[in-house]
């Protein structure tokens, strides 16, 4: 190993951290600490005057490492790692002290403060020096794109690659396009035909050069990494067809509640009690009836079934409250002398044009009553030969405080949206994870809510959660953009801190494979030795840790790099115990 | 208890007023905002409420409509422009015909034609009472160039009519507050109120019909309105003691002197009639404040007649004083023609009434409050 030459720099961020740590006293110390051969402190780091400083150095002084103490690495590794490539380093041999959020943000006393922070460098500094190069790694893509899934969200992701001139496999489990958009007759907000908007859309997949559809056909398996996917699909005929690609879409959508499980409202006993779906169908059929025929009288509508309630499901659905208002357009415009009766939970009516159908409904003497959707649900029950409905829904209304009931002779439930049943087979088979509400989860809820934790599978639309129609558009045509892009490119940057296998040492008893998160590893027969596969490996360091030989290790997280840091705080600690 | 809706009365109450009720989502900020709500009567988002589900019995027997003087600040501040305030005002007209058992309250609010048929049958029957009954016009009246008004409308005649009228008024209006007695009260089976509660909350039935203080708690405006509403009140007060229980006493052949308690009461009563008038119709024009920002029907008809009565009342005296007989008596056959029917259609039936209801609703609210304590 070359004699390590470390440049130390100890950023102020303005006041952040020199108000609280005598920045220039940790330089002053840190520069008597063996191999240090320049430590300097400076206003920002960060700033060009900044980075360009840590350049001139590296060359004037031939540093090869490099310690910048400052933020936290999550803001600023990435800014250095750029400037020492820059003078010419292995972006790798960099080391970070977080002094700020870790020091003196969080303390009040200055002496102590600066004590911690001469503490964090020294690591810093013993660490660095056991840093080796690593070089970055790519992998070619495949320009191909996989789409699970043959709903709005699918194809409106299929067209946007495609007409981008690139392959897409569309893969639709049912016979036919379009999904859950297929049973809607309009759309909320504003009242427009769902079938003007689906159809052209299915007419251009259908007819489309670049889109090869597989109707009836469901995915097993899907083998590869980010750029060089693979699977299997049998055809109609029974034939196995082997499909390439690079990347991957699911956009599998979401199935409605079955209300038969709520006793309370008695779905599948009373004729009249009918689901959201089925009431779409009666309204695209053109004639609102009960099951004799007969026109209704009394129309309520109950929103949240099976949703936000433990027993059920917990989460929101979102689509129904405007539904249900959409609905009561609908029942006004066929039915005007109808009594229509909203037993709402809460109106939830967020987003461009909704808030403003609520307002437009609540004018249309339509009666809003308020239950509660957790512990007391309303009771529907066939009404008296004597009444003049069919039915009477019973409930305790939250914003009065009384029990009232209710005359009903159709009853439509606003049902959940939850998962379908075979959602768990398309995670496992793409490698993405669901959420307790077996969604698919997201790379990140707020920064990255296209990408999913594997890369080169991306998530749209409502498997994802339950949205409206453009917020699943989007999130098809944002995803279909992350993949033109790295089509683009051609190839993609891996991690290259990745975990690698001693054959020597491996004993073969695959403790790594059960706890990769990322089934990163294999086991080879022949060698009876565990396999890193470095570009599923995302360098966690599980595998690392339980090894219960050493035999795997992670690059940049070696056992000598993390003992030398660990020494470097307890050296200092020693030196001033001697003082 | 479970009780059925009724999807038909928000319907029925736009007859009575004017607000975009059902679109309240119950935020609160009116009741929250409300200087006389208390914490057992949250006024007026439970009116709101019972009105849009349909809740009849419960609407009835609740009397925070007449609780509420309609300064207007929750329908200022209502997110949703429900105009709360204009709903207690549309609730104090539907309870209005609720309690009146004749059922003429609901005609009368709904319908113009039983309101001008009614007005035209009772100024024809006023007129034709002078044709008919009184002794005809003599022609020797005027020889003497005063005016004979005793001769022409003898006293006694006179007050029996007026006997007549306040004895029917009185029977209707109290037989209607007894109906509002018993939906409030006695249909209530949540509360039983003792017999000496009626003894001792009583004198605020009195302290409230004579003060109206609640009104001044209103708002900042509320103090202004308080003093032209109380000036209006306490002068027609006056008036009608004056005419109907001592009119031998106010309707004499002779003119008194200017410091007569005679006239100083006459006069006193005009000018209270005419500023709490003349305050109410500017309002009503300029829509200035948001009590006036909607006039219904009823509520021009009522003070178009107030103030015909006033001025020909007006003009009676001064073509009485400066002694112009032929005037004096035409004027005064009008006068009386636009008198009885506004008396016989507001004190029972319409706006006028809520000077019985008002303090009876303030009575009942304490009696209850008591009761529940």
């Amino acid at each position: 190993m070359e004699e390590p030459r470390i440049g130390v720099y100890i950023c102020w961020c303005g006041s952040n951290i020199a108000k609280m740590v005598d920045v220039q006293d940790v330089a002053k110390f840190i520069a008597k600490l063996p191999g240090v051969i320049i430590a300097r402190d400076y206003k920002y780091m960060c700033s060009d005057p900044g980075q360009d400083m840590v350049v001139k150095d590296i060359k004037e002084f031939k540093l090869n490492r490099v310690v910048v103490s400052a933020c936290s690495p999550r803001i600023h590794e990435l800014t250095f790692r750029k400037a020492l490539e820059n003078a010419g380093l292995n972006p790798y041999m960099f080391e970070m002290a977080n002094i700020r959020e870790q020091d003196s943000w969080v303390h009040e006393n200055r002496a102590e403060a600066t004590h911690k922070a001469k503490s964090l460098v020294a690591a810093a500094v013993y660490r660095v020096k056991h840093h080796e190069a690593l070089d970055k790694r790519t992998v070619d893509i495949n320009p191909a794109t996989l789409i699970i899934g043959g709903g709005i969200a699918g194809m409106s992701a299929a067209l946007e690659i495609a007409d981008a001139g690139k392959k897409v496999f569309l893969i639709e489990k049912s016979s036919e396009l379009g999904g859950n958009l297929t049973r809607v007759d309009l759309t909320f907000p504003y009242l427009y035909s769902a079938e003007y908007i689906l159809n052209p859309i299915i007419t251009q997949v259908k007819k489309h050069p670049n889109i090869s559809l597989f109707m009836n056909t469901t995915i097993e398996e899907v083998y590869g990494y980010v750029g060089n996917f693979e699977t299997t699909l049998k055809n109609q005929n029974g034939k196995d067809l082997q499909l390439k690609f690079g990347n991957v879409i699911v956009a599998t959508g979401l199935k409605p509640f079955d209300p038969a499980v709520i006793p309370e409202y008695n779905y599948g006993k009373l004729p009249d009690v009918v689901t959201s779906h089925e009431f779409e169908r009666l309204v695209s059929n053109g004639q609102i009836v009960t099951k004799a025929g007969n026109i209704p009288k009394n129309i309520a509508i109950i929103h949240c079934v099976g949703s936000r309630n433990p027993k059920y499901h917990p989460y929101c659905s979102r689509t129904c409250c405007l539904t249900a208002l959409k609905y009561s357009n609908q029942i006004r415009s066929a039915l005007p002398d109808a009594n229509i009766f909203q037993l709402y939970a809460d109106m939830r009516t967020m987003g461009k044009g909704c808030e403003e159908l609520y307002t437009r409904t609540s004018r249309q003497g339509v009666i809003f009553l308020m239950f509660d959707q957790k512990h007391d649900l309303p009771r529907v029950r066939k009404a008296d030969i004597n009444e003049s409905c069919n039915m009477i829904i019973e409930l305790n209304e939250l914003l009065s405080g009384e029990t009232i009931e209710i005359p009903a002779d159709l009853v439509i439930l606003m049902v959940n949206m939850e998962a379908h049943d075979d959602s768990a087979q398309v995670a496992h088979a793409v490698g993405v994870s669901k959420c307790g509400n077996d969604f698919y989860i997201e790379k990140h809820p707020k920064l990255d809510p296209v990408a999913t934790t594997t890369d080169g599978v991306y998530i749209a639309g409502t498997c994802q959660s339950p949205k409206h129609i453009p917020d699943s558009i989007a999130q098809a045509k944002a995803a279909a953009a992350r993949i033109l892009a790295t089509i683009k490119v051609a190839s993609v940057n891996v991690e290259v801190t990745t975990a690698f296998v001693n054959e020597d040492i491996c004993c073969g008893c695959q403790t790594c494979i059960k706890v990769c998160p990322y089934s990163a590893i294999s086991y080879l027969v022949d060698k009876k030795v565990s396999f890193v596969n470095d570009i599923l490996c995302k360098g966690c360091g599980t595998c690392g840790s339980a090894c219960p030989t050493g035999a795997i290790r992670s690059r940049h997280f070696t056992d000598q790099q993390i003992l030398s840091e660990i020494e470097g705080i307890l050296q200092f600690e020693i030196q001033e115990a001697v003082l | 208890m479970t009780m059925r809706i009724n999807p038909d009365l928000p319907k029925e109450l736009k007859k009575y007023g004017k607000g975009e009720w059902n679109e309240c989502f119950h935020c609160g900020t009116c009741t929250a905002l409300c200087p006389l709500t208390e914490n057992n009567n949250l006024f007026p988002r439970r009116s709101i409420r019972l009105l849009q589900m349909g809740l009849n019995d419960s609407l009835t027997v609740n009397v925070d409509p007449w609780l509420c003087y309609y300064c207007g600040d929750c329908s200022k501040s209502c997110p949703r422009d429900a105009n709360p305030g204009e709903l207690m005002m549309s609730l104090r007209r539907y309870l209005t015909s609720i309690y009146d058992w004749t059922g003429l309250s609901k005609r009368f609010y709904t319908t113009h034609f039983w309101e001008f048929g009614m007005i035209l049958f009772l100024a024809l029957f006023v007129i034709s009472l002078f044709v008919f009954v009184l002794p005809p016009l003599d022609p020797t009246l005027n020889a003497a160039g005063g005016v004979r008004i005793n001769q022409f409308a003898p006293v006694d005649l006179i007050e029996i009519g007026d006997w007549i009228m306040a004895i029917i008024v009185a029977s209707l209006l109290i037989s209607n507050i007894l109906h509002m007695y018993y939906m409030v009260i006695l249909k209530d089976k949540s509360i039983k109120i003792p017999l000496w509660l009626y003894f001792k909350e009583f004198w605020l039935l009195i302290f409230h019909f004579v003060t109206q203080l609640r009104f001044s708690k209103c708002d900042t405006e509320g103090k202004k309105y308080w003093l032209s509403h109380w000036l209006l009140m306490s002068g027609y007060t006056v008036m009608f003691t004056v005419i109907v229980v001592f009119l031998p006493w106010f309707q004499t052949e002779e003119v008194h002197p200017l410091y007569h308690p005679q006239r100083l009461l006459g006069y006193y009563a005009t000018f209270g009639l005419l500023f709490g008038l003349i305050v109410v119709m500017i309002g009503r024009i300029r829509k200035s404040g948001e009590k006036f920002k909607f006039s219904h029907f009823s509520d021009w008809f009522f003070i178009i007649m107030l103030i015909l009565t006033t001025v020909s009342g007006i003009m009676v005296h001064i073509f009485r004083i400066n002694g112009m007989p032929y005037a004096t008596y035409y004027t005064y056959i009008a006068h009386l023609a636009i008198l009885v029917p506004m008396i016989m259609i507001e004190v029972p039936f319409s706006k006028w009434s809520h000077l019985a209801y008002r303090p009876f609703a303030i009575y009942f609210a304490n009696l209850k409050k008591a009761a529940a304590a």
